[in-house]
């Protein structure tokens, strides 16, 4: 199992490379660029805007072979100030900084600016994963259950009134487009009943800081009852969005893979030998649906790291997905290319994490 | 005398059900007039469509018919495994061990399933639940009937593979399905289903799906046990030799209906009936090398447009006048031979065109036994 591990992760080396490649040229073969900011401003001449795009190792309209200098750099084969593959000292740049290589790059864990917010991406990405885990977590671990639940019993009664309406339900909330439904809980909840806040995940009269700043945690341990209760009403919004939408596809999921097992023979074994109701269901069809519902909830865990870009965007969260939209909107490269980075290895990781699941969750999966 | 049955869901049978009088105390499983009909988009199937039988205690009876007969769907309606819906148990009773059991409510029938009735199933690959080892399907079984710890429960489970013949029966019981092969599985099964003693056992084509290597030895086993455990063994099968070399009586099943019932000896002898003559001069041994086998023309009719006389007169060699408007009832013929065929009535007992022809009749059924 252990070798089996090391070998899916060494695999997803490449994996991981080709998805960086793909989206990087990808976005610098999008018309545009960070300069695009600059356009109507008077003050600034196209000669202070060739300089600033060279501070960041960026060029006006890059053909392929600028887009794979770029690259280079970002990864840190290349050495953009001394534009070669050679480090300042002489030797390869990808070498590590201690055997004479160069500093810039992924290569030598430097994640690059954020071109937009001047800061460190690492330190941008960090900065703004906690109130997208919260937000995420939440709405998944509400949502995972209502559609465990929901599913589950929709399947033991398929076709009774309960099933008709979780299905007449699920589609509903499955067809509503995301940005609409927050809008309205904001324009019904927020604007009209005044029960929740529309905007942010704390309150700036109440908060000393952003939510998980250091100055916000002192606050918070001195209160936490005030300010828990804070973000907790700040949830409530988006959390409802996120969870109408998912719960739905969700329980269809589960449903679909518990009719699937209560079909199967051994469901009748169980009945045959006597067992109760609930013992069949629970412990001989749903510990069978288990299995594809691994795959999907590992997946789903990935996401959680990487926002919801809708629901983020109209909420005002400083998360991650409006991080990203943010990001689009300024074509901040390495800052996109971080989320990116993040998201993939996260993807591949939770996908290992669902085989090896397999595995324990399914004696017949064994891999050697 | 049967009216109908409402099994919907949990609840206990319809009030006001009546129930005719209790069988012999000798007899452990009666079945009176039995009619399950499944409803399905295209409109209702009888799948089991009248059929009577009975079993004494320590017997063996063979269920004989092809496939789509009904011999399936009967023994689970026995063990009241049938999903209602699509299925509905329209009428019939069954008696088993002095009680009614269709009338019994859920809870009751689950006590009976596995403890005093039990069923090996046709399919050892597809009927082991794969995420559990063996011994704990088997454990699992014994608990749910017997007021014994873990320990005892899984101590039985390894006995029962030792029973059954499976060599090494602590590692094995250890195992999943998926580490033993079709033979051990349905070792398996058997040893689950005999795990608690059961007054019945209900073996559903239990060798269909193995090798045929396996499957006398399989019969083989099944006989043993039955032998030495005194149950009573119901088994369904299609294949006649299994059924000469196994079971004491037999009844043929021919499209939801019981045509033929006997000892085994007698009924593969001298078969009374059409179709099982038909049947039984169609086996290839029967037939001198080179010659043309038998066969019986036609095919099984569509189950939504039954005949409305005998269900096998549009296949019959032997068909005459009552047989398309008149559906006829088993007759004793012999001693403990009944047959369902107008061949076997005196002719003045057969029905004429005179008569009133009225689409499947409804029959008057002898009780078997009753003689």
């Amino acid at each position: 199992m252990t070798q089996y591990i090391i070998r899916r992760l060494l695999q997803a080396i490449p994996v991981v490379f080709l998805i960086s490649v793909i989206c990087f040229f990808l976005m610098l073969l999008a018309p545009g660029g960070p300069q695009a900011q600059f356009n109507q401003n008077r003050f600034v001449t196209q000669e202070q805007v060739t300089v600033w795009l060279q501070h960041w190792c960026l060029v006006r309209n890059p053909g392929p072979l600028d887009i794979l200098r770029e690259y280079g750099g970002w990864l840190g084969v290349w050495n953009c100030q001394g534009g070669s593959l050679l480090s300042a000292h002489g030797m390869p740049n990808f070498l590590p900084a201690f055997l004479g290589g160069g500093d810039n790059g992924m290569l030598h864990g430097d994640w690059g600016i954020s071109i937009y917010l001047n800061q460190p991406v690492l330190t941008v990405i960090l900065g703004r994963l906690p109130v997208t885990l919260l937000l995420m977590t939440t709405a998944w671990i509400i949502w995972l259950t209502l559609a465990l639940i929901l599913g589950v019993i929709a399947a033991v009664r398929r076709y009774s009134l309960f099933d008709q309406s979780v299905t007449l339900f699920s589609y509903t909330f499955y067809s509503l487009p995301t940005f609409w439904l927050g809008l309205m809980l904001i324009e019904v909840f927020a604007v009209s009943l005044h029960w929740f806040p529309s905007q942010l995940i704390e309150s700036p009269r109440i908060s000393p800081g952003p939510f998980a700043s250091a100055i916000w945690w002192q606050a918070f341990w001195t209160n936490p009852g005030l300010y828990g209760w804070d973000v907790a009403m700040h949830l409530v919004l988006p959390v409802t969005t996120l969870v109408a939408v998912s719960v739905a596809g969700d329980s269809r999921f589960v449903r679909s893979a518990m009719l699937e097992s209560l079909n199967q023979d051994y469901v009748r074994t169980a009945r045959a030998k006597g067992l109760g109701e609930g013992r069949v269901i629970f412990r001989h069809a749903f510990r069978n649906a288990l299995l594809p519902l691994i795959t999907n909830g590992a997946l789903e865990v990935a996401f959680l790291f990487s926002g919801a870009i809708v629901t983020e965007t109209i909420f005002s969260l400083q998360g991650m997905g409006y991080l990203f939209y943010q990001g689009l909107l300024a074509h901040d490269y390495f800052l996109l290319m971080g989320i990116v980075l993040i998201g993939s290895i996260l993807v591949v990781f939770f996908n290992l994490v669902a085989d090896v699941a397999y595995a324990v969750a399914d004696p017949r999966i064994r891999y050697n | 005398m049967s009216t109908v049955v409402d099994l919907n869901g949990e609840s206990p049978a319809a009030e006001g059900r009546t129930v005719g009088p209790p069988p012999a105390a000798d007899v452990l499983l009666e079945v009176r007039g039995l009619k399950t009909y499944f409803h399905v988009m295209d409109g209702t199937v009888a799948a089991v469509d009248g059929v009577d039988f009975q079993l004494k205690r320590g017997e063996t009876l063979g269920l004989v018919g092809e496939s789509g007969c009904g011999k399936s769907v009967t023994s689970l309606t026995i063990m009241r495994l049938v999903d209602i819906p699509p299925g509905e148990i329209v009428a019939g009773e069954v008696w088993f061990d002095g009680r009614e059991i269709l009338s019994l409510p859920m809870a009751e029938m689950r006590k009976i399933r596995g403890a005093d009735m039990s069923m090996i199933f046709q399919e050892p690959m597809t009927s082991l639940n794969p995420v559990f080892t063996v011994g704990n399907q088997i454990a699992e079984a014994v608990k749910a009937h017997r007021p014994v710890s873990n320990r005892e429960a899984w101590n039985r489970g390894v006995e029962m593979l030792a029973a059954v013949g499976i060599p090494a029966p602590e590692r094995r019981a250890k195992q999943y399905p998926h580490e033993l092969s079709g033979g051990m599985r349905q070792r398996v099964m058997i040893a689950m289903a005999l795990s608690c003693d059961p007054k019945l056992v209900i073996a559903d084509e239990p060798t269909t799906a193995l090798d045929v290597t396996i499957q006398a030895q399989i019969l083989e086993l099944i006989k043993a046990m039955q032998e030495r455990t005194g149950a009573a063994l119901l088994l369904i099968t299609h294949d006649l030799a299994v059924v000469a070399e196994t079971v004491q009586r037999m009844a043929v099943m021919y499209a939801g209906k019981i045509v033929e019932t006997g000892t085994a000896e007698d009924v593969l002898l001298d078969p009374k009936h059409p179709y099982t003559q038909g049947l039984i001069t169609s086996i290839p041994s029967n037939v001198p090398r080179g010659q043309r086998l038998n066969v019986i023309r036609g095919t099984v009719p569509n189950p939504f447009r039954m005949p409305a006389g005998c269900r096998f007169e549009p296949r019959c060699p032997l068909v005459f006048e009552p047989c398309r408007d008149f559906d006829p009832p088993l007759r004793t013929t012999d001693l403990d031979r009944r047959a369902a065929c107008w061949l076997h009535y005196p002719p003045s007992e057969r029905p004429t065109v005179s008569d009133v022809a009225v689409p499947s009749a409804p029959v008057r059924t002898e009780r078997v036994g009753k003689r």
